[in-house]
């Protein structure tokens, strides 16, 4: 047992005062004086060259202030995602800068055609009424098969074959087609993930203020303020240099990843600098659908194969991913499912190929599980389906070729140092009760309402160590009352991050957890540091932490020293210990002195040691350091209506330690529900006569409610980390990789058919019943088996 | 669209504010009287985040014209709190449980909650899950909030048992 004051234990993070008060200031309920209000107009149509734009109406109308169009915007081109400025220039060549803010030629329903500042938001409506818009329509493609046809139209003029980006498999390796031929068993699954929406209850907002300096500040719920930052000075203002803006994220309504790409940023500075007033622009639900934040929709297909005794010879994956109509997160997405996806598993021969194609619908992005939510789906059902060739238990076929240390890492090309995962599946499998619920490939099952059981496994990031530009720093200081302001980057969307945080800082100054103070989220105030995403927050942010926090602890030592010599007590630093704001040594029983007074006399020195207690602490990660899990979900199928009803699920995580219980399980639960809207009803709708979203509000978008919340436990397997803070891996994004595979295997041991598609939404299901999956027809094909 | 002063009764205290006849409840909560805990979320009342109560029964203050609540005791997350600052129960499990995560849903769920225990102090977890079954919340998996409904509910009549 380990004696921390707070580390592993569920410490109540700091920000949910505010939060269940009301008090917590989000970007729209912020007023800067003289605000006004902008509107964007957006297009109608799918693809059309703007023939004439007449903004005099809306101009003459009382309260406007400006009306910008297309000839008003910079002449330079940026993409949404913002991950050019955390790679390094030669990782990423398929990158594109692929957009203006405003545009001639509109390319999806939703795109950005003007926008209008007014004095208040009625008046900005009204202007949005009278802008007068003459469209030349084109010739459309909404499927990303059809884009990649030889002579299908084309989205962008430099991209005439509708390649947004295309790469080998980053595996690529050994004799794919000879394991193949010499394998005993080979099966294959191909399935389209969704384009899920994030549906981060703030909609996207922005407010940006020049000052009288010139100066800009922008307010927004950015994931990543310094990095947007960066990107906005160098692809969308060049005329802007990196110290000319101060970015502010106030508390977050939810990320989950779209708040990674830049929202309505760009528009609000535009807007700003034309009226020489603060402008707020603001967006609606209807807008948030029909705009630029999705998952991607993935087309995959994969090939395993295997020995007589379940060893997995070969992995072919090809997918082809839908971009929409820019290029923003669905290239990394996708190249991060290659690598995510078959990394979880040894495999000595590997080959895919993956392409990414412009069609005239809304922008796909980066979503919670970033492209391994959508990998999971198909290659764990593709691992189902060789284990019953083999007639094999799916545990089994999985345990058998699982990485031990030292193996491969699915990252970067450096051994797997650290992984619990076996131990992860036989506790699960323990405690859902797997050897006696799954009964075998053959089990019949009766009645109306059939039940079944599945499972997947995966590996995920703990930050993207060697790839991204993966370090942060963190200042620290210490006032007379022995509390600490922390200065540090994360950006709190409500994952829990500055409780965490705090209760590393707190551990490791030896400072009470009630009076760690952050400072966060300004980009005056905090380090650079790249964002809060790809669960690195815990572990790269977390170290620069540890690292500030051992120096102040250092400190008090030093500083204690002497409080211990007015007890004629003779003690060097290292008898001395400091913990929960109480300096004591077991050389001085008794003896226990507040923090605060070494804080104090260190301020309040007129002398010559005067200083005020503080640190700064820096980590750079450079190598992977995978969290992995293992899930079980049991399913019920009404087989009358084919709606599927999750009964139970159990996962186990391998977190190295958890810092808070309480917060990993809060995480773990949060993406468990949305991973089964993922699994089962979130549907996103795209009209193929017009390219229009139909599913366009929370009516015919279903998201999960409190009637579809099954009984759950996440359990951990806590195992430190030596690279971690205290041991700690990420979290926070794994927990949605899982649900969509393991409901996915346990609705075909329940009624034996599997949904090429996401969601396995009831009226697929019921079809697949009727019919059977052999006859389902294609929507569009890697291998013409889509429902 | 003739302006009018209008008349309101928010949390206990009458409120004067400039309002016209398009103007939301949610609006004229937010923008005239700064009271921002209240969120605007979907606009559409599918999402429950701009819940008030209005003669304690539970609203969507985006669907609400201004005007039609001007006769109405108007609450909302900013009255939850005794006079003395003490959080209301609801309030104090919803931080116990870390039932709130990025806070968007949370004022509309402490209301809503509010409405139910308020009518039913003994609810069930499926009376928990039913009457909160309209609010949205895309952080939490719900499973920290019905704990937390469930626990205040119990406080609450543990306090009163006390006091009676």
């Amino acid at each position: 047992m380990n004696d921390f004051a707070y580390v592993g234990k569920p410490m109540t993070k700091p920000d949910i005062y505010g939060k269940v008060t009301g008090e917590a200031k989000y970007t729209d309920d912020l007023v800067i004086p003289g605000m006004v209000e902008g509107r964007i107009l957006c297009s109608p149509i799918a693809h059309a060259r703007i023939k004439r734009i007449d903004t005099s109406k809306a101009r003459a109308l009382p309260g406007v202030l400006c009306v910008l169009t297309h000839e008003d915007c910079p002449k330079s081109r940026f993409s949404r995602s913002t991950m050019a400025e955390a790679l390094p220039e030669f990782a990423f060549t398929g990158e594109r800068q692929d957009q203006y803010i405003l545009t001639d030629k509109v390319r999806y329903v939703g795109d950005w055609v003007a926008a209008v500042a007014a004095e208040d938001i009625y008046t900005a409506e009204r202007a949005l009424e009278l802008i007068e818009v003459e469209y030349e329509p084109l010739a459309m493609v909404l499927d990303p098969f059809e884009a990649l046809k030889p002579g299908a139209h084309v989205v962008h003029e430099d991209c005439p074959n509708n390649v947004a980006f295309e790469m080998d498999h980053p595996f690529n390796c050994g004799d794919v087609d000879k394991a193949f031929a010499e394998a005993i068993a080979v099966a294959e699954f191909s399935g389209v993930s969704s384009r899920q929406k994030h549906l981060h209850l703030e909609t996207d907002i922005a407010i940006a203020a020049f000052e009288s300096d010139g100066r800009l500040v922008i307010h927004s719920p950015s994931q990543g303020p310094h990095l947007a930052k960066k990107h906005l000075t160098k692809r969308v203002f060049p005329d802007l240099e990196d110290g000319d803006i101060r970015w502010i994220s106030p508390a977050i309504g939810g990320g989950f990843g779209a708040r990674l790409a830049l929202g309505v940023e760009p528009a609000a500075v535009l807007l700003a600098r034309a009226c020489r007033r603060p402008v707020r622009v603001t967006t609606t639900r209807e807008e948030d659908f029909q705009g630029y934040s999705s998952r991607t929709d993935q087309h995959q297909a994969i090939r395993v194969a295997a020995d007589k005794d379940g060893k997995l010879l070969a992995i072919e994956q090809i997918i082809v991913a839908d971009s929409g109509a820019y290029l923003s997160h669905s290239a990394t997405t996708a190249t991060v499912n290659m690598q995510k996806t078959l990394g979880v598993l040894k495999c000595d021969n590997i080959r895919g190929h993956l392409t990414v194609a412009y069609t005239n619908t809304p922008t796909t992005s980066g979503f919670r599980g970033y492209g391994n939510a959508e990998g999971a789906f198909v290659f764990q059902q593709a691992l189902d389906r060789l284990a019953e060739k083999l007639g094999m238990d799916p545990m089994e076929l999985r345990l058998r070729n699982l990485k031990v240390p030292g193996d491969p890492s699915c990252f970067v090309p450096v051994p797997l140092a650290h992984t619990k995962l076996e131990e992860c599946i036989h506790l699960a499998a323990d405690k859902i009760g797997w050897k006696d619920k799954w009964l075998g490939w053959d089990a019949k099952k009766e009645g109306r309402y059939k039940r079944g059981i599945g499972m997947s496994i995966l590996t995920h990031a703990s930050g993207a160590g060697g790839f991204l530009l993966e370090h942060s720093s963190c200042v620290m200081k210490v006032l007379t009352d022995g509390s600490l302001n922390l200065i540090v980057a994360p950006c709190e969307m409500g994952q829990g991050i500055l409780g965490a945080l705090a209760q590393v800082a707190a551990e490791s100054t030896g400072l009470k957890y009630e009076l760690i103070r952050i400072s966060t989220g300004d980009t005056d105030v905090t380090m650079f540091d790249i964002g809060s995403h790809a669960s690195r927050s815990m572990l790269v942010i977390g170290n620069a932490v540890a690292a500030a926090g051992v120096k102040i602890n250092e400190q008090i030592r030093e500083r204690a020293v002497s409080l211990f010599e007015e007890h004629q007590i003779r003690l060097t630093k290292d008898d001395i210990q400091v913990k929960a704001g109480q300096i004591t040594s077991p050389k001085a029983p008794g003896i226990s002195i507040d923090v605060g007074r070494v804080a104090y006399a260190a301020i309040y020195d007129f002398g010559s040691g005067g200083s005020q207690l503080n640190a700064s602490g820096s980590y750079q990660s450079t190598s992977h350091h995978p969290n992995h899990q293992a899930a079980f979900a049991e399913v019920e199928v009404d087989t009358e209506t084919g709606m599927v009803t999750v009964l139970n699920y159990v996962s186990a995580h391998d977190i190295g330690r958890a810092i808070n219980p309480l917060l990993v399980e809060a995480q773990m639960q949060g993406s468990l529900v949305q991973g089964i809207g993922f699994a089962l009803t979130e549907d996103f709708v795209i009209d193929p006569e017009t390219g229009n979203v139909l599913s366009d509000s929370l009516l015919t978008y279903r998201l999960p409610t409190t009637m579809d919340v099954p009984e759950m436990e996440h359990l951990l397997i806590e195992d430190p980390l030596d690279d971690g803070p205290f041991g700690a891996k990420g979290c926070g994004e794994a927990g949605l990789v899982n649900p969509a595979a393991a409901i996915a295997n346990a609705v075909y041991d329940a009624v034996g058919i599997r949904v090429h598609s996401l969601p396995l939404a009831a009226d697929k299901v019921l079809w697949a019943l009727r019919h059977g999956e052999d006859i389902a027809p294609g929507r569009s094909a890697v291998s013409g088996q889509y429902l | 669209m003739s302006k009018r002063i209008g008349s309101f009764a928010v949390n206990g205290k009458k409120r004067d504010t400039i309002i016209e006849p398009h103007m939301l409840l949610v609006d004229v909560i937010r923008d005239s009287l700064g009271l921002t805990g209240t969120k605007r979320a979907c606009a559409s009342g599918n999402c429950g985040a701009c819940t008030v109560l209005a003669d304690g029964q539970p609203v969507c203050s985006c669907l609400t014209l201004a005007v039609c609540s001007q006769d109405k005791a108007l609450e909302t997350v900013e009255g939850l709190r005794a006079a003395d600052g003490t959080l209301h129960p609801l309030q104090q499990a919803f931080i116990e449980h870390c039932a709130a995560q990025c806070g968007y849903c949370t004022a509309g769920m402490l209301m809503t909650s509010k409405a139910l225990l308020d009518a039913n102090p003994r609810p069930s977890r499926e009376d928990v899950k039913r009457a909160l079954s309209g609010n949205i919340c895309r952080c939490t998996g719900y499973v920290k909030i019905i704990d937390a409904v469930l626990d205040a509910a119990q406080k609450i009549n543990a306090a009163r048992e006390v006091a009676a």
